[in-house]
C-alpha cells in the first residue's frame, strides 16, 4: 500500500484553479480519471478531531501543550487512529471515541476543529484513487488526492511509478515525494503511514485558513 | 501407360471370361435346382434313385467343365497391373467420359495433396522435436510404442537432493528466502519470498517445476487450514501478469539431463523482480503501460519490459 496525498490544500495551486471553484475542480479531476479507464468504486470519507491536553495536567512541568488528532477513516471501518504530531500512532478500535470522553479531564476536544475529506473512490488496475474535497465546518477548504498502489508494500519503491500516474492526470501539478517515503526507507507501509499524511494535510489546510490568502506559496 | 494397352490386347479373353462366368452361374444353379426338385415322377425307388444320381451327377461335371474354362480364361486375361501408383484406382483414367466424371484428375490432385502434406508434417515433426516443449527426456521418439514404460529418472530423484539443490540455491541469493514444505508426500512446495516485493509458491515434482503462483508480499499464500495455497490467484492484476510470464518461463528453461540448473536458472530470472516496481521498460523507457508496470523479463539479459514491449 503506497498512497499519498496531494496538497490539494489551496485551490489555487490547482490547475484549472483560475476563476473555478473546489467543487469545479474535482469534477474535473474526477472526469480525466473516468476518461483514463478508472472505474468509480463507491465512496470514501476521512475525519479528524482535534484534542488538547488540558490545562489542569500541564503547568507543573512547564510543558507546552501537545496536540492529539483523533481519527477515522472509512477504508478501515473498525479502527479509529490517535496522532501526536510527529509521535505515535495509535491504532484503536472504534470505542476509543468512548474512552476520550471518559479522558475528558486530560484531553479537551478543541471547538470546532472537525475536518474531514469526502470523495470517491476510483479503481485503474491496481490503482485505488480518493479524490475528495476536504471541509471544515460548512466550508470547502481544497482537495485532498490520495493514490494507493496496492502491490507494492514498500513506498519508496514505487515512488517514480506512482509520479508517473499521476501526471497522468494531473499534469505538471505533480507533489513531491512525501516525508513519510524518505523517513523509513525500506519499511513496510501501514494504514498508520496514510493517516499521517492526511494529518499534515489537514494541519495544512488549517494553517492557510488563518493566513491571508495572498500570502499562500 | 504400357498396361492400358495390354488390358486393350485381352479385351477379346475378357468378352470369352464374362460368358464363362456366365455359363458357370447357370450350371451351379442348375446343380441346385436338380437338389431342390429332389427325386420324382420315377416308378421304382430304384429308377428314381438311379436318374438322380445320373443327372446330378451331369450337373456336377459340367460345373467342373465351366471351372477349367474361367481358369483358362483368367490366366489370359492376365492380372490387373499392381505396379500402378494408384492401383486399381489408375483404371479410372480409362473412364471416356472425362468431361462429366472428372475423377480421375480429382484423384490425382488429392493424391498429390496429400504427398504434399505427409511430407511438410514430417518436416514439421522433425522442427518440433528439435524445441520440443515436454519437459523430461524420453519423449522425444516418434511413436509412443517405443517410449520407456518406466519413470524418467530424473522424477524419482531422492527428497535429500532436491532439499540440497533448494537449500544450495537459497543461500546463493540472500534478497531471496525459500521455505520448503512436502504437505503430500515426497512432491516439495517452495514458498519464496523476493524481497518485499512478492512471494510465489512453486509446486514441485521431484526437480521439476510444475505450477508457479506469483502473488503480492502483502497477500495472504496459506488456506484457512494453513497450508500453502496454490490454487487462487492473486488479487492484484500485476501478479497476475507475472504469473503469466513466470509460467512462460518454466517451458523456457528446460535441460532435461540437468534438472538443478533448470531450477537454478528459474530462480536467477525470478530474481529480477526484485526491481518489479522500480524498473523502466528497456523499450518506451516508461513505467507504467495500461496501469501495470514492465512485468516481463528477458530470458537472457534479465532486462524489464512492458508485455507489449518485448519482441
Amino acid at each position: 500500500m503506497s498512497p499519498f496525498l496531494l496538497e490539494g490544500g489551496s485551490v489555487s495551486q490547482m490547475p484549472v484553479a483560475e476563476g473555478k471553484s473546489v467543487q469545479q475542480t474535482v469534477e474535473l479531476l474526477t472526469r480525466k480519471l473516468e476518461m483514463l479507464g478508472a472505474e468509480k468504486q463507491g465512496t470514501f470519507c476521512v475525519d479528524c478531531e482535534t484534542y488538547h491536553t488540558a490545562a489542569s495536567t500541564l503547568g507543573s512541568q512547564g510543558q507546552a501543550g501537545k496536540l492529539m488528532y483523533v481519527m477515522h477513516n472509512s477504508e478501515y471501518p473498525l479502527s479509529c487512529f490517535a496522532l501526536f504530531e510527529n509521535g505515535p500512532c495509535l491504532i484503536a478500535d472504534t470505542n476509543f471515541d468512548v474512552l476520550m470522553v471518559k479522558l475528558k479531564g486530560f484531553f479537551q476536544s478543541a471547538k470546532a476543529s472537525k475536518i474531514e475529506t469526502r470523495g470517491t473512490r476510483y479503481q485503474y488496475c491496481d490503482f485505488l484513487v480518493k479524490v475528495g474535497t476536504v471541509t471544515m465546518g460548512p466550508s470547502a477548504r481544497g482537495i485532498s488526492v490520495e493514490v494507493e498502489y496496492g502491490p507494492c508494500v514498500v513506498a519508496s519503491d514505487c515512488w517514480s511509478l506512482l509520479l508517473e500516474f499521476l501526471q497522468n492526470f494531473l499534469g505538471s501539478h505533480t507533489p513531491g515525494a512525501p516525508t513519510v517515503f524518505g523517513n523509513r526507507h525500506d519499511a513496510v507501509y501501514g494504514p498508520a503511514d496514510t493517516m499521517v499524511q492526511y494529518m499534515e494535510l489537514f494541519n495544512k489546510i488549517r494553517k492557510q485558513q488563518q493566513v491571508p490568502v495572498a500570502g499562500i506559496r | 501407360m504400357a498396361e492400358v494397352i495390354s488390358v486393350g490386347v485381352n479385351l477379346e479373353a475378357f468378352a470369352q471370361a464374362i460368358s464363362a462366368i456366365q455359363a458357370l452361374r447357370s450350371s451351379v444353379s442348375r446343380v441346385f435346382d436338380c437338389l431342390k426338385d429332389g427325386m420324382r415322377n420315377k416308378e421304382t425307388l430304384e429308377g428314381r434313385e438311379k436318374a438322380f444320381i445320373a443327372h446330378f451327377q451331369d450337373n456336377l461335371h459340367s460345373v467342373n467343365r465351366d471351372l477349367n474354362e474361367l481358369e483358362r480364361l483368367s490366366n489370359l486375361v492376365g492380372k490387373p497391373s499392381e505396379n500402378h501408383p494408384l492401383h486399381n484406382s489408375g483404371l479410372l483414367s480409362l473412364d471416356p467420359v472425362q468431361d462429366k466424371t472428372p475423377l480421375y484428375s480429382q484423384l490425382l490432385q488429392a493424391y498429390k495433396w496429400s504427398n504434399k502434406l505427409q511430407y511438410h508434417a514430417g518436416l514439421a515433426s522433425g522442427l518440433l522435436n528439435q524445441q520440443s516443449l515436454k519437459r523430461s527426456a524420453n519423449q522425444m521418439g516418434v511413436s509412443a510404442k517405443r517410449r520407456p514404460k518406466a519413470q524418467p529418472t530424473t522424477l524419482v530423484l531422492p527428497p535429500q537432493y532436491v532439499d540440497d539443490v533448494i537449500s544450495r540455491i537459497d543461500r546463493m541469493f540472500p534478497e531471496m528466502s525459500i521455505h520448503l514444505s512436502r504437505p503430500n508426500g515426497t512432491s516439495a512446495m517452495l514458498l519464496v519470498t523476493l524481497g518485499k516485493v512478492l512471494k510465489v509458491i512453486v509446486v514441485m515434482r521431484s526437480l521439476f517445476i510444475d505450477r508457479t503462483i506469483v502473488k503480492g508480499y502483502n497477500e495472504n499464500v496459506y488456506t484457512e487450514d494453513g497450508k500453502l495455497d496454490i490454487w487462487s490467484k492473486s488479487n492484484y492484476q500485476v501478479f497476475q501478469k507475472v504469473t503469466d510470464h513466470a509460467t512462460t518461463a518454466l517451458l523456457h528453461y528446460q535441460l532435461p539431463q540437468m534438472p538443478d540448473v533448470v531450477v537454478r536458472s528459474f530462480m536467477t530470472w525470478l530474481r529480477s523482480y526484485i526491481k518489479l516496481f522500480q524498473a523502466p521498460c528497456q523499450r518506451c523507457g516508461k513505467f507504467l503501460q495500461d496501469g501495470l508496470p514492465p512485468t516481463w523479463r528477458d530470458f537472457r539479459t534479465l532486462e524489464a519490459f512492458h508485455d507489449t514491449c518485448r519482441q
